[in-house]
C-alpha cells in the first residue's frame, strides 16, 4: 500500500519536470545574480505563457512596435532577460561570462555569432536553439565594458522581427514614455554611450 | 290559384318559418358549466398577462430574493469597479516589461548584427584588428 502515494509522487514529479526545466532553461551562476548589488542599473524580466498572453492583451494595435511585439510573442513560451549595468569596468568577470556561455553547446545548441572585440569590449554571442530544423528559442549574451546582458527567448521567434524592435545598429528604439522609471535613466545612458 | 290565394300562401310560410325561428328550445344540461368555465379561463389569462411583474414582490420570499440579488450584484459590481483601475495598471506595467524585455532583446541583436557587418565589409579599413568572428 505504501508504494501508491510513492508512484503518484513520482508521476507528479515526472510530470512536473518538463515545466521545471524549461522554466530553468538559462541558468544564471550564483555569483552573477549577486551583481544587482554591485550594479547602477538592473533590468530583470521574466515572464511566462500565461503572463506573457495577459501582457499582450495591452499592447495597442495602433502602435506599430507594439503591433510587432504581438506578433513576435504569439507562439514564445518565454522571455527571460538580465542586464546590469555598472559604474565601472570589471563590474563581472570574464570567468563568469564563461560559465554562462558554455550552458549552450551543441548539439541542441548553436553558437551563429560570436564577437570578440578587444578595440571596444564588445562581446556578443548569439545562440539559437533547433528543434527539428526550427528555430525553438535564442540566446543572447551580451559583454560589453559597464554592461552585462542575458537575453532568453523560449519558443520560435522571427528574429529579424525582433531586431527591428531594437532600433538601429545597437542602439535601443526605447520610448521614455513607455518605460519603467527604473530603465529610463539606463536607456538614457546607453543612448549616450553609444553616440561617444 | 288566383293571385290572392298565391300572396296568402306566401304569407303563410313566412309565419311558419318564423315560428320554427323562434320556438323555445332548451339549453344543453352543462351549458352553464361550460360558461363560467370559459369565463373563469379569460379572467386568469388577462389576469396573468395584465399583472405588473412587481406585483409579484408583495410574495416575502420573492422579496428577500430580490433584495439579495439586488444586494449581491451591488457588491460585486462595486469590487469589480475598484479592480479596473488597478488591473489595468498591472496590466500596463506587465505590457511595459515585456517591451522592455523586446527592445533590449532586438538592440542587443542589432548590436551583433552591426558588429558582423562591420568586419565582413569590404569597405572596412580594419581599425579593430584584434575583433575576431566566429558563425
Amino acid at each position: 500500500m505504501k508504494t501508491v502515494p510513492r508512484t503518484i509522487l513520482m508521476s507528479v514529479l515526472l510530470l512536473a519536470l518538463p515545466r521545471f526545466a524549461r522554466a530553468q532553461e538559462m541558468k544564471l551562476p550564483a555569483d552573477l545574480e549577486s551583481l544587482s548589488a554591485k550594479a547602477k542599473e538592473t533590468v530583470d524580466v521574466s515572464m511566462e505563457g500565461p503572463m506573457l498572453r495577459w501582457a499582450a492583451k495591452f499592447l495597442s494595435q495602433e502602435d506599430p512596435d507594439e503591433r510587432k511585439a504581438a506578433q513576435l510573442i504569439t507562439n514564445l513560451k518565454g522571455i527571460y532577460v538580465r542586464s546590469f549595468e555598472f559604474d565601472h569596468e570589471g563590474g563581472y568577470t570574464s570567468a563568469e561570462v564563461e560559465e554562462l556561455r558554455a550552458q549552450f553547446r551543441p548539439p541542441l545548441w548553436t553558437r551563429v555569432v560570436g564577437v570578440r572585440s578587444q578595440h571596444d569590449g564588445d562581446n556578443v554571442d548569439v545562440f539559437f536553439k533547433l528543434e527539428d530544423d526550427q528555430m525553438s528559442g535564442i540566446v543572447i549574451i551580451s559583454a560589453e565594458k559597464k554592461e552585462l546582458t542575458f537575453v532568453n527567448l523560449v519558443g520560435p521567434i522571427d528574429i529579424d522581427q525582433l531586431a527591428d524592435l531594437g532600433g538601429e545598429f545597437g542602439i535601443p528604439k526605447l520610448n521614455a514614455k513607455t518605460l519603467p522609471k527604473s530603465a529610463i535613466k539606463s536607456v538614457a545612458k546607453a543612448e549616450k554611450g553609444d553616440q561617444k | 290559384m288566383t293571385k290572392e290565394e298565391d300572396t296568402r300562401n306566401e304569407i303563410t310560410q313566412l309565419e311558419e318559418a318564423l315560428h320554427r325561428t323562434f320556438r323555445r328550445q332548451e339549453a344543453p344540461p352543462d351549458f352553464a358549466e361550460h360558461v363560467f368555465a370559459q369565463v373563469a379561463e379569460q379572467n386568469s389569462l388577462r389576469h396573468a398577462a395584465g399583472d405588473p411583474w412587481w406585483k409579484a414582490l408583495s410574495i416575502p420570499v420573492i422579496r428577500w430574493a430580490a433584495i439579495t440579488a439586488t444586494a449581491a450584484s451591488l457588491v460585486i459590481g462595486g469590487i469589480h469597479y475598484r479592480n479596473v483601475p488597478r488591473e489595468r495598471a498591472r496590466g500596463k506595467a506587465a505590457k511595459q516589461q515585456l517591451m522592455l524585455a523586446l527592445r533590449i532583446a532586438g538592440s542587443k541583436l542589432q548590436l551583433a548584427k552591426a558588429r558582423v557587418n562591420e568586419i565582413n565589409s569590404p569597405q572596412n579599413t580594419n581599425p579593430r584588428k584584434n575583433e575576431e568572428v566566429k558563425d
